[in-house]
């Protein structure tokens, strides 16, 4: 992530210090050559006396080393800087790399999931739906997984339309209307902005014991996740994917959160190529994690039967159970914590049922 | 067509900010904005020479480029133009901008950014021409009046200059001969690129040794 | 066209509805009469009334159903939608340009800010408990929904229309605010009201008996 930063702008202290090492490496490796250059400089017109003077005050103007900064009378943050380089090549990374790019791989994973739709269709129970149900999520998980969700999805609706409603939406709507949906966009995108760090603490928090790799993970990853072949990968409560996608959404997650910090509250003096690095920072995390979040909303919904249902009812089926998170749902089953259907129905509160499971099993029932 | 530009001759800046303030009070622009300021550089050194940076009405501006609204616009006069109707204070164009042109009043929520806010080459706005409407978003638009705008034509020693750029390149072109260093001159020291006579140059050129 | 109907003769009919709807209920309400208590009062029923009322608002572990969570979500999304609604500066300007006349000290704008998104966060976090949870699904009704999603909407486009300068976003905002205005007085949002007569007849009930519920 790093790296890729500061490929696309290579600002500040550290991108600037880096480039100055590369330029003096060039000129050291330049060094024999520049007399010869400097000999054959103009043709039949007598080498200058004296450099024009005007050019290194236009050099000076440049500021390219960003070293050199003006003084003003005029204040604010940045007000000494003559050119701001580092605008274009934020231009450049928006217009040229994050449009298109960001673009087409949303795009790209939009057509992949409708493919493998069509390919590999709905991941059936493969033993048909059983009899019995194993209490997956308490209210509150599911609380807070449906609180990020929609503060998500409102946040990544908001944000795609200012990011790629110029080129897709102004041609619909014309510019009076696309401004009044851009301009709800960004207070909304603003305002419910720093909700997401809210939720992503409370999803960090409760779910973070179940995410930390451990036995299995790995041979579930070899075994491509059961995406590959027919046969079902055992795995505990959360599969090697599901975890990954946990600890993208918590890492992606706080750099978006961070990044979007700054880009909000421009009033502790970060100039421009803090907001320009933020930018950059927010928007590939974004992307990123939309396309991750796709494939999950996919894997959850039309992809896989029964895999809402942990979610929404906070039950899943016990053969599911057994086919995708075997080594949880057989502890689960030796447990004795499997509920039948009927009883689901009847109490369908998971809080309420592990307790009365737990009475059941005492009455001997 | 004309095709209006600044340009400030740092040779004969003097710093006095006199553009600054003129466009502040003809423009009635917002706190905390400076749709122009000076900038001097090497302060109090050898090389000390100052410049009036406003927005430079660039002929490709990467303000518009990148504006996710598309609320910029040139005018036939080639002049950089932003609807403040539709812009939604996104800050982008502020980013982009290498001059520092476009500004954000900090008004809003934590300081979070108002419409934005930049030189108009005193042209107004989208607006009909001097209209209240437009006076009160953009300021004063002295083109549609035939005038320049009044930070040029306050400026004292007319560093700054405005207007077609024809008429700007011409003048300046003037300047750099009278001042023995042509532009064309190829990196040759002001002395010997003179087009006068050596004596006469002495004392009338603002160069130094 | 559409925007001056919002604007003007919609605002007035639903303020209307709202005012002489609510004050309709209370005074039914209070029109029924409760039987006269014989009973010889071991306590004072007004000063038990007026505990109970503040008393009620403040947690109570012991009756607590709920997680802490929406414990905390319950206080900011009342707290903050009515710091919102009463201090906020474009609403504050509104009321004086149109009820009051005269308008009152506002909040600075990050803490309008603040209080917004404070109230977001309990409002989505109990909306979501309440679709989720059997037991509040069972209990929740059509008016339940009804309300909430109508109080989220107001929220909502309020939030969009925060850059005040779009008045689109603004009409929108007011029409469905007046939308709630009129629903109001019809449904359970009248506890914005009733809370302090059911908590005073409570108190008061329990004052008499001079026992401190």
């Amino acid at each position: 992530m790093g790296s890729m930063i500061s490929i696309s702008i290579p600002p500040g202290s550290l991108g600037a210090k880096a480039a100055a090492w590369s330029l003096l490496l060039l000129w050291l490796m330049l060094l024999p050559g520049q007399g010869l250059a400097e000999s054959k400089q103009v043709k039949g017109l007598p080498p200058p006396a004296v450099l024009n003077p005007a050019a290194d005050l236009w050099r000076d103007i440049r500021q390219r080393d960003m070293a050199t900064t003006g003084t003003t009378q005029v204040r604010g943050v940045d007000s000494g800087v003559l050119i701001n380089a580092n605008g274009d090549k934020w231009r450049k990374f928006r217009m040229d790399q994050l449009i298109p790019i960001g673009g087409y791989l949303l795009l790209g994973m939009g057509l992949f999931l409708i493919l493998f739709y069509l390919i590999r269709g709905k991941v059936r129970i493969a033993g048909g739906a059983s009899d019995r149900k194993l209490p997956r999520y308490t209210s509150y998980e599911r609380l807070i997984h449906w609180f990020i969700a929609s503060i998500f999805i409102f946040l990544a609706l908001t944000g795609l339309i200012i990011l790629f409603g110029r080129p897709l939406l102004i041609p619909i709507f014309g510019k009076e209307l696309f401004s009044v949906i851009a301009s709800a966009s960004k207070e909304g995108h603003n305002l419910m902005g720093p909700l997401f760090l809210v939720a992503l603490i409370l999803v960090f928090i409760k779910f973070v014991r179940r995410n930390i790799y451990q036995k299995g993970d790995m041979s579930w990853l070899l075994r491509g996740g059961g995406i590959i072949g027919k046969k079902h990968v055992p795995s505990n409560f959360f599969n090697m994917g599901e975890k990954s996608m946990f600890w993208m959404l918590i890492i992606v997650g706080s750099v978006i959160v961070a990044s979007g910090l700054v880009l909000i509250f421009p009033i502790f003096g970060q100039g421009r190529e803090w907001m320009e690095l933020a930018h950059v920072g927010h928007a590939i995390g974004a992307i990123l994690m939309i396309t991750v979040i796709m494939g999950h909303i996919y894997i959850g919904t039309i992809g896989m039967e029964g895999a809402i249902e942990g979610m929404s009812t906070g039950y899943c089926d016990l053969n599911w159970a057994k086919e995708h998170h075997d080594y949880w749902a057989s502890q689960m089953e030796k447990r004795g914590e499997a509920i039948s259907n009927e009883a689901v129905n009847r109490f369908s509160d998971p809080d309420t049922n592990r307790s009365l499971g737990r009475e059941l099993r005492e009455a001997g029932e | 067509m004309a095709r209006m530009k600044f340009y400030c001759d740092p040779e004969r800046c003097i710093e006095c900010n006199a553009c600054v303030t003129a466009c502040k009070n003809e423009n009635e622009v917002p706190w905390g904005v400076n749709r122009r300021r000076v900038v001097t550089i090497n302060d109090g050194d050898d090389g000390e020479r100052s410049l009036s940076v406003a927005c430079m009405h660039c002929s490709d501006a990467p303000c518009a480029t990148v504006c996710p609204v598309d609320c910029f616009y040139t005018t036939q006069d080639g002049v950089v133009l932003h609807d403040k109707d539709i812009c939604i204070g996104c800050g982008y164009c502020f980013y982009a901008c290498p001059f520092g042109a476009p500004q954000f009043p900090e008004d809003g929520a934590f300081a979070t950014r108002g419409k934005m806010d930049k030189c108009t080459f005193c042209a107004g706005g989208p607006e009909a021409d001097n209209s209240s409407d437009e006076h009160r978003k953009y300021g004063s638009n002295r083109l549609a009046e035939g005038k320049l705008p009044l930070c040029a034509e306050m400026c004292s020693t007319k560093a700054l200059l405005a207007g077609d750029s024809d008429t700007i390149s011409e003048i300046y072109r003037k300047r750099i001969i009278n001042r023995s260093a042509s532009v064309m001159a190829r990196g040759v020291s002001y002395r010997d690129a003179s087009f006068r006579a050596p004596y006469n140059a002495a004392g009338k050129s603002s160069a130094k040794e | 066209m559409i925007g001056q109907f919002i604007d003007g003769p919609l605002w007035t009919f639903s303020l209307a509805v709202f005012v002489i709807g609510v004050v309709w209920r209370i005074v039914t309400i209070l029109m029924a009469g409760n039987r006269p208590d014989l009973s010889t009062p071991r306590g004072s029923a007004s000063s038990g009334a007026i505990r109970t009322i503040f008393s009620r608002s403040v947690y109570e572990r012991t009756a607590a159903t709920r997680g802490r969570l929406l414990q905390i979500a319950g206080y900011l999304f009342h707290i903050g939608l009515f710091a919102l609604l009463f201090f906020a500066k474009p609403h504050v300007d509104f009321y004086a340009e149109r009820i009051t006349g005269f308008g009152w000290a506002t909040m600075p704008h990050w803490a309008f800010i603040l209080s917004a998104e404070l109230a977001f966060l309990g409002l989505l976090l109990l909306w979501i408990h309440r679709l989720l949870s059997p037991v509040t699904r069972l209990l929740s009704d059509l008016d339940d929904h009804l309300g909430s999603i109508l109080v989220f909407l107001v929220m909502l486009t309020g939030c969009l229309a925060l850059a005040q300068s779009f008045e689109a976003l603004r009409l929108i905002h007011l029409l469905l605010a007046e939308l709630l205005l009129i629903y109001f007085p019809f449904s359970k949002l009248m506890h914005t009201f009733t809370f302090v007569m059911s908590r005073g007849y409570t108190g008061a009930t329990m004052g008499r008996k001079g026992v401190n519920a």
